[in-house]
Parts: C-alpha cells; structure tokens; sequence
C-alpha cells in the first residue's frame, strides 16, 4: 500500500523538513511505502507525480499554509497541521490506511478511456481526431436542428422567414458550412498550434466552397498544420520584428500557399473523388448496401471509439454533410449502439455470468447505449475480449446490414435514442428501432452464452 | 553544504543559561550578533517571536528550533546551546527542553544553505542523533551527531 504526503509551515525552514522526516520514519516502522512532498522555502521538492497519485491509497496534507489539492483529486485526504505530523505521525499515517479509495462511478470510467484514448496518440491519427472532435459538436448541433425544421414537414424549410426555414437556416446555412473550416482548422491547431488556425479554416472553407467537401477538408488542414511548422523553419527574422510573425507572416504566406494548392491543384481531384462516393452510395444496389452496412456494423463495433470506428463515424457523417438524410449514417448509429445495449442486456438475462459489480456497471451501460456511445462497453470488452468483441461485432454486423435493407435514412449525426423522436429526422423509424433491438439481442445472446460462468 | 559553515565553532554553548524561554533565546541571538550575523537585534527578534506565536517550535523530545527570516540576517547561520536544566519551551509534548537551535535566515537566502537547514531539521527527527547532541563534549561531537 502506498500513501503519498504533503508538508509546509509558514516560513519553511525547519517544520516542513521536521514533519516530512516524522512522515517517513513512521512510515518505514509500519512498512508502509510512502512519499513525501515538502513546500518549504526552497520550493517544491521530491514532487508528487500524477502516476504516483494514481497508485496511492490516500493522501496526508499536513500544513499550515495553503495547499492546493486540486492533483490529488479523487483520493482520499487526511488533513492535519504540521505539529500533527511531528507528534503523532503513526496516527495520521493510521487514519489515511483506513480511509477507502472511492471507486469511480462507471460513467466516469467510460470518460477517462475516451480521454487516455484522445492523449495516447500523436502524430497524423491524433490531429485528425482533434480536428474531428472539433467538428463534432457543430455537426450535432446543425443536424438536430435541420432535424427540427423537417419536423414541420419535409419542405417546409422552403418558405423564407418561417420557423423551419430559420431553423434549417441556422442548422445548414451556419452550423454546417462552418463543418468543414472548423475540421481543417483544428487539425491544423493541432499540429502547429495557433498559428494552423488561419491556413487551416481559410482551406477548409475552399474546400467546401469547391465542392471538395470532407476530403478537401482534410487535406486542406495537414497541409495547412504542416506549411505552418516548414515556414516557422524557414523564415528567420531579425528580434525586432519577430512579433510580426504571428499576425502578419505566417498568416499571409500560410493562406496564400494553401490557398493556391487548393485551388488549383488539390481542390479538383478531390471534388472529383468527393462526388464519386456520394453517387456511388446514391446508386448503391440493394446487395452492395446491404455488405456496406455490414462492414459498418463490423468496424462500429470492433474497437468501441478507437481509429476503426471513428473512420465509420467520419465516413456517416461526411454523407450528411450537405444536410440530407442517410442511409450510411443511419447503420452508423445504429451499429454503434449495439454494443453498450447488447451488453447490458447480457447482464440481465445471464446474471451468473458476470459479477455483482458488473450486473450494476450493465444497466449504466443500457443508458450509454441508448445514448449511442459505444465506449460503454469497452470495460466489459477488456475483460474478456476473445469472447465479447466477436458478440459485439456480430450484433453490429446484423443491425447495420438490416438498416440498410430496410432503407432506414437518418438526418440527424447523433444522439441515439433522443432524436428519434424528432418526426422526419429518421426515414422509417419502426425498422430503424427494431434493427437495433434485432443486433442487441443477438449480442446479449452470444455474450451470455459464450462467457464463463462467475464463481462468487 | 556543510554544517560546519552554518554552525561554526563559536555558536556553540555547551552550557547555555536562561531560565525562560524568552530569556534562552536572546542569549543565543547575542552569539550571532557577536559574530555579526545579526545587524538589528530588535528586528530579528520580532521575526522570531512573531514564529513563536504561530506556534511554539518546542517540537518535543527535549528540542527547541526558534527560527526567523529576517532583513537583520547578513547570513544564514545557526546558533545552538545545551540547556543542562532544561527550560519550558512550551514543547508540544509538555517535556523541558534541552538542545536549542536558533536559526537565522536572510530574506533572500541560496538554496544550499537551506537545503543544510532541512537537512538538520530531518536529522533532529532521529532519536540517536538527539542521545548524541546530548550527550556532546565538543564541537567535533556535535558535527558527528549528524
């Protein structure tokens, strides 16, 4: 067991020092491995790593002046003045192994895995995620919205100053023209900071305006990112004018080169590729739908939120990026709330198979689910992974290939169960419910029988 | 850093007199400004009363560590007397106190001489290392017990 400690007093001569030695003394005397942060007048030493906070039981602060406990949030804290440290050290030491680490609430959980997902990687993948989760939210907002409008029928949109056309003026005229510029802008803050920001939106918004839409998009902002970082190398100025980079250098050159390289030379092959795909999913025969919705299903749910299924997500997406309703986005969705709500039911009917914290962790799952958060069964998945990821992928295969054979369109890129409601933002709701119901179903079952029973 | 530097020879008493706390602890400001460590004695004083009142540093266990930052200081440095009779030094475990340290530390001080101070003030923590102050005939002793 470890236990990690703080010490100051005011001036931080002598107290800190004295208190952090009674810490450790006891400590050694209790075999119980510790250390021991001093804030003294020398400053911090001996620093407290976040890793070693993630490994300790508790934490003891034993000052007097002012300790900011923000890092050591999530762990149990026994507080205590520095002459608590000196003279009763063993006591503090006692109290802080009794007090319990609280164990994260599932949900909780599910977020710190999409976060250490978001931080692992660099390089290309990670820009590309930063760019995507910029985007997301604005995608989300104007497809609810144009959602909305197609609520008050599917053209009422048409009639200038109503309601529905202000909606899905708001929605598609706003929200999803600034798609596009927001995604390459962000990838390219990602790579190269602030500066990425002006080459990157300023392509992205070519991009669209060309018709070279998501792709154009995303070659608009690596390139922009990476034009930043070869002119920072190449310009030097003298000191005096080194303030002129950021306003006036980098942005001029930046946007001009990738301006030029969109227009003329990206911009048409990508158009060209962008309107390919959206006629060939157009012109898509009932058999190939029903293998694309398929493979969907099988990517959605093969690593729950990694790289593979956020390349079916961009993909749904990209196709309702010009604001009509999809097909593809609809075996997205779908297939990507298969897994937490097939799990979830596991648990239900095949309680014996899972432990009691497990049952409990099932039913947080059934509202991940519903909310089409796939992640929700990544806690599950990393328990047993030869036996559950096969079930998930089955039960998203199935739901993503009946979406299509259905004809199932969705309007809106998220929201799972909530926006189903919405009228018109889901062409063929029965088939789209029973679709995902089918796959959950077929998920639990395999889980619940290929698992191991549990011995409590 | 060596102790010697910040306790040299001549801030040492082997048998320091004063029956009060107060009175113990102007008899050791006294050694350091002998030895011009200390150019305002009011001032340092006030510094190292206004400590005191936070809290008494009679830490226990028969040992003292009056302290005080202060403009006055020209140096860091240590003063340290054996009170043969002990005195009340309102200690935390309500025992008479011995071995008194008087540390003095400018505004601005280096990192090493207090990293010497911190090391002196863990080492005051060991039960062995306050048998040996006690127990010290000469200066060579005292260095030795840390």
């Amino acid at each position: 067991m470890k236990i990690v400690a703080v010490t100051s007093c005011p001036t931080g001569i002598a107290h800190t020092y004295m208190a952090a030695e009674a810490l450790q003394m006891a400590a050694k005397e209790m075999n119980v491995e510790i250390k021991v942060e001093t804030h003294g007048s020398i400053g911090v030493e001996n620093e407290i790593t976040s890793e070693e906070i993630n490994k300790a039981h508790a934490v003891i602060i034993a000052a007097d002046t002012k300790i900011d406990k923000t890092k050591f949030e999530g762990l149990p804290i026994v507080e205590g003045t520095v002459q608590d440290a000196i003279k009763n050290s063993k006591g503090l030491i006692e109290r802080a192994m009794k007090l319990k680490k609280e164990e994260k609430e599932y949900v909780e959980k599910i977020s710190e895995i999409k976060e250490e997902k978001q931080n692992k990687k660099k390089g290309p993948y990670h820009h590309l995620m930063t760019g995507v989760s910029y985007m997301i939210p604005f995608v989300v907002a104007g497809g609810i919205l144009i959602a909305i409008s197609f609520a008050f029928g599917i053209h009422a949109a048409e009639n200038e100053g109503t309601l529905p056309w202000a909606l899905s003026f708001i929605g598609g005229g706003a929200a999803f023209a600034l798609m596009i510029p927001i995604l390459s802008g962000f990838i390219a803050y990602s790579i190269a900071d602030r500066p990425g920001l002006v080459p990157g939106m300023i392509g992205g918004m070519l991009s669209a305006q060309i018709g070279a839409g998501f792709l154009g998009g995303l070659v608009a902002g690596f390139l922009a990112g990476y034009t930043i970082i070869l002119l920072r190398k190449w310009i030097k100025l003298p000191k005096t004018m080194e303030g002129l980079m950021p306003v006036l250098v980098l942005p001029l050159l930046s946007s001009l080169i990738v301006g030029l390289l969109m227009l003329y030379i990206i911009g048409k092959p990508a158009a060209a590729i962008n309107n390919g795909l959206s006629n060939w999913l157009e012109n898509l025969q009932e058999g190939s739908a029903i293998v694309l919705g398929l493979v969907i299903g099988l990517m959605m749910a093969f690593d729950m939120g990694g790289p593979v299924n956020k390349a079916a997500y961009a993909f749904g997406v990209s196709t309702i990026a010009a604001g009509q309703s999809s097909s593809v986005m609809a075996a997205v969705m779908a297939a990507g709330m298969v897994p937490p709500l097939g799990i979830g039911i596991a648990t239900l009917i095949a309680k014996n198979k899972f432990t009691k914290e497990e049952r409990e962790a099932g039913k947080a799952s059934l509202v991940l689910g519903i909310s089409f958060i796939t992640e929700g069964a990544i806690p599950f998945a990393a328990a047993d992974p030869l036996r559950v990821i096969p079930s998930l992928m089955a039960g998203s295969a199935i739901t993503g290939a009946l979406t299509m054979l259905f004809k199932v369109k969705l309007a809106v890129p998220h929201g799972g169960i909530f926006v189903l409601p919405i009228p018109n933002a889901v062409e063929g709701l029965l088939p789209y419910i029973i679709s995902i119901a089918i796959g959950s179903v077929v998920t639990a079952f395999l889980v619940a029988t290929l698992k191991k029973p549990k011995v409590e | 850093m060596d102790i010697r530097k910040l306790l040299t020879k001549d801030r040492v008493v082997f048998d320091l007199k004063g029956e009060t706390k107060g009175e113990i602890i102007e008899n050791l400001i006294d050694i350091l400004i002998e030895d011009n460590i200390i150019k305002d004695k009011n001032m340092f004083k006030e510094a190292v009363f206004k400590r005191e009142k936070e809290f008494s540093t009679g830490i226990g266990n028969g040992v003292g560590i009056p302290h005080g930052k202060s403009e006055a200081v020209s140096e860091a440095a240590i003063a340290f007397g054996i009170s043969k009779d002990g005195v009340d030094f309102d200690s935390m475990d309500g025992k008479l106190t011995h071995l008194i340290f008087l540390i003095a530390v400018p505004e601005k001080s280096d990192d090493i001489h207090l990293k010497a101070l911190s090391y002196i003030s863990r080492r005051l923590m060991h039960n062995e290392v306050r048998q040996a102050l006690m127990e010290a005939k000469t200066y060579d002793d005292i260095i030795e017990a840390f």
